[in-house]
């Protein structure tokens, strides 16, 4: 603590004392970052405009960044889609809701659990399970897709959550990440938490999840981006329409119709929706990500 | 009971790897402070784990208190244990880290609360329980882990050089206070360290280990002024003992000369006795003196025209209360001597070092044993 505040305070003094001041290299590399930023965010910004555009605006010729006059006209034909069909909108939007949730908490706990006996208990072939974990990482999902069907179909799981659960649970980079964060803890800390006649499973859940959590907050980002977005179980194992998840449900409302102008307006604002939670969640974990406790408190 | 006892204590790693810890036999008595030092690497650490049962044991037995605890987890073992790097859980704040094996032992709340506030007086550290480890300086952090450690009450406690990560004055203040706890609270204590400082300060008996073999267990005093053998010898004691290489010749008055080409010294009749019944006359050995025993005084000199060594002034160092010469006494040799007096010489003239003969020791060349080590008096 002392060292940080005096930290701070000696970079305050130094700010005060140099008032921008920035070697060359330092001023070029904040010219690219702004550069960088700007063009890594327009698309956000017109995300959020165009959901926001009515209809005549949003077919303007040349296209605008920023929206005139803004309405929630996209968003009304969004959810009057389904008006008439047997499926209301909110099914897709809980069927997801509850999907990337699941596959939140299932894909962290998982990923935990495999890394933590791979990083401290040193079985026999842990370093084989370990590769071959990885190596799972060099396969793109298409190919793997007819295999995973096989066994989600053999399961008898089709038609049922468990369909968009189980592939999304094995999250190779999750094992990789939560590995490369329990190495860091010292064996000290479990040894005394074994004598404290901790029994492995509470040194799991009360000593190492705890100090995991920034590998725990990267690993949840990961997995609901990957669930919130993914078409593909619905797509595959999904028969039952009532099963099926929101991006699926946009992408029938925006692939039949391409070139066609009715429902742009929707696939606007359903654009907006599907970017806004990722955003949330973000905004809600990158302190986590960044902040490193493993070393801190310990040495 | 507090006592521990380990018979014939093995540690191998792997199928035909040199083991770790080899025939280790050992009682500590209930209620003592044992040291245990030696190198890193000499299997202390391994030791003080199989104790506490974060290690397997290849083979032999260990007792804590009356009960066999080979296969006892640590949990069940009845003892706490302090870790260099002081493995505070960062996650939970100080009143949390001293409770939390209480609350795996499932202690109703008030207990709990009882005891933490009681350990937490008792280390000074009441003031600090909100605060979260990182929060904490070094010797704070330390206080904690003892605080973690005395509130289970347990029957040992197993220190694992808890001092090693804070700095020189700290290190001092908190090597007093745990003698003082240890005082205050009497519990079996397996201190381990590679400090021969804190090994001779604290212990009431000290095991030094080199290579996985215990090499003596005694006191501080008789580790110091009769070691076993030549490791023992140099690896305790700061400056490290002078060692000589020279034959033993026998006078005309019956009594033993060390002898090598620059300086010969009279053996006194006692200590000649037991080197002529060892049969080392016109052997060579190893003559070992502690640079206390090594005196400039002039007065002595003529005292001891026998027991002289010419050297030459090469280097003193001031230490405060002592300074030490050390004096160059053959090719690339040099012989430390201690003392408290003013120097008289000069760097690079020639100094007078008057030894000691009675506190001299003389260490076999090839087994390095001390040949006047009698082995009766050793306990354990």
């Amino acid at each position: 603590m002392k060292t940080t505040s005096a930290f701070r305070l000696s970079g305050l003094w130094r700010r005060k004392a140099k008032p921008f001041r920035l070697t060359p290299t330092e001023k070029i590399s904040a010219v690219l970052l702004v550069f960088l930023s700007i063009f890594m965010l327009a698309p956000l910004v017109y995300i959020f405009n165009n959901a926001l555009k009515p209809y005549q605006e949003l077919f303007n010729y040349p296209p605008t960044l920023w929206v005139r006059s803004p309405s929630l006209q996209n968003f009304i034909e969004l959810w009057a889609i389904t008006k008439n069909s047997a499926i209301p909108m909110s099914r897709y939007i809980f069927n997801s809701v509850f999907v990337a949730v699941a596959t939140v908490v299932l894909v962290t706990g998982v990923s935990a659990m495999c890394a933590y006996p791979i990083s401290k208990h040193k079985f026999p072939g842990h370093k084989i399970v370990f590769g071959s974990i990885l190596v799972t990482l060099l396969f793109a999902p298409e190919t793997v897709a007819i295999p995973r069907y096989l066994v989600v179909s053999n399961l008898g799981v089709m038609d049922t959550y468990f369909g968009h659960l189980l592939p999304m649970v094995a999250v190779p980079v999750g094992v990789f990440l939560m590995k490369q964060f329990i190495d860091q803890l010292p064996d000290e800390l479990l040894d005394a938490a074994k004598i404290d006649g901790a029994r492995e499973f509470t040194i799991f859940l009360k000593v190492v999840i705890p100090i995991c959590m920034p590998a725990v907050a990267t690993i949840s980002i990961i997995a609901f981006q990957d669930a919130w977005g993914n078409t593909e179980t619905s797509a595959l194992f999904m028969q039952d329409e009532t099963m099926k998840t929101f991006p699926f449900f946009i992408s029938t409302l925006t692939s039949n119709m391409a070139n066609n102008v009715a429902r742009q307006g929707a696939a606007a604002a359903a654009a907006l929706f599907m970017f806004l939670p990722n955003l949330i969640i973000f905004l809600l974990f990158q302190s986590k990500v960044i902040t490193t406790m493993a070393h801190s408190g310990i040495k | 009971m507090g006592c521990i006892i380990l018979n014939h204590v093995e540690k191998r790693y792997g199928k035909d790897k040199q083991s770790a810890v080899q025939d280790f036999n050992l009682e500590i008595k209930d209620g003592e402070f044992l040291v245990m030092v030696g190198p890193s690497g000499c299997g202390k650490s391994t030791t003080l784990r199989m104790i506490a049962g974060l290690e397997n044991i290849s083979s032999g037995e260990i007792y804590i208190g009356d009960r066999l605890v080979n296969h006892l987890p640590s949990k069940d073992r009845d003892i706490a244990m302090v870790f260099q790097n002081y493995a505070l859980y960062p996650n939970m704040n100080v009143y949390e880290n001293i409770a939390f094996g209480l609350r795996m032992r499932k202690l109703p709340k008030h207990e709990i609360d009882m005891a933490v506030k009681k350990a937490a007086r008792t280390l000074e550290i009441e003031n600090f329980l909100e605060r979260k480890p990182r929060q904490l300086s070094g010797g704070q952090r330390q206080r904690v882990a003892l605080g973690r450690a005395i509130v289970r009450n347990p029957s040992v406690f197993l220190m694992d050089e808890p001092l090693s990560n804070l700095d020189a004055k700290l290190r001092v203040q908190m090597r007093t206070e745990i003698i003082k706890l240890h005082k205050q609270l009497g519990v079996t204590t397996v201190y381990v360290t590679h400090d021969q400082v804190e090994a001779m300060t604290m212990g009431d008996r000290i095991v030094v280990m080199k290579d996985g073999i215990v090499q003596q267990v005694d006191t501080p005093k008789r580790i110091y002024s009769s070691p076993k053998n030549m490791f023992v010898a140099g690896f305790m004691g700061a400056p490290p003992i002078n060692l000589v290489e020279g034959k033993l010749l026998e006078t005309s008055r019956g009594t033993l000369e060390f002898h090598t080409r620059k300086f010969s010294l009279a053996i006194p009749e006692n200590q000649s006795r037991v080197l002529i019944d060892k049969r080392k006359v016109n052997r060579n050995v190893m003559l070992g003196i502690r640079s206390e025993h090594v005196h400039l005084d002039p007065a002595m000199q003529e005292a001891h025209p026998h027991s002289q060594v010419p050297g030459i002034h090469k280097l003193s160092e001031f230490m405060g209360a002592d300074l030490y010469l050390y004096a160059e006494i053959g090719a690339s040799n040099l012989m430390t001597a201690r003392s408290g007096i003013e120097l008289g010489s000069q760097e690079n003239e020639k100094v007078i070092l008057t030894l000691d003969m009675r506190k001299a020791l003389f260490f076999d060349l090839e087994s390095g044993d001390n040949l006047l080590h009698n082995d009766e008096r050793v306990e354990g």
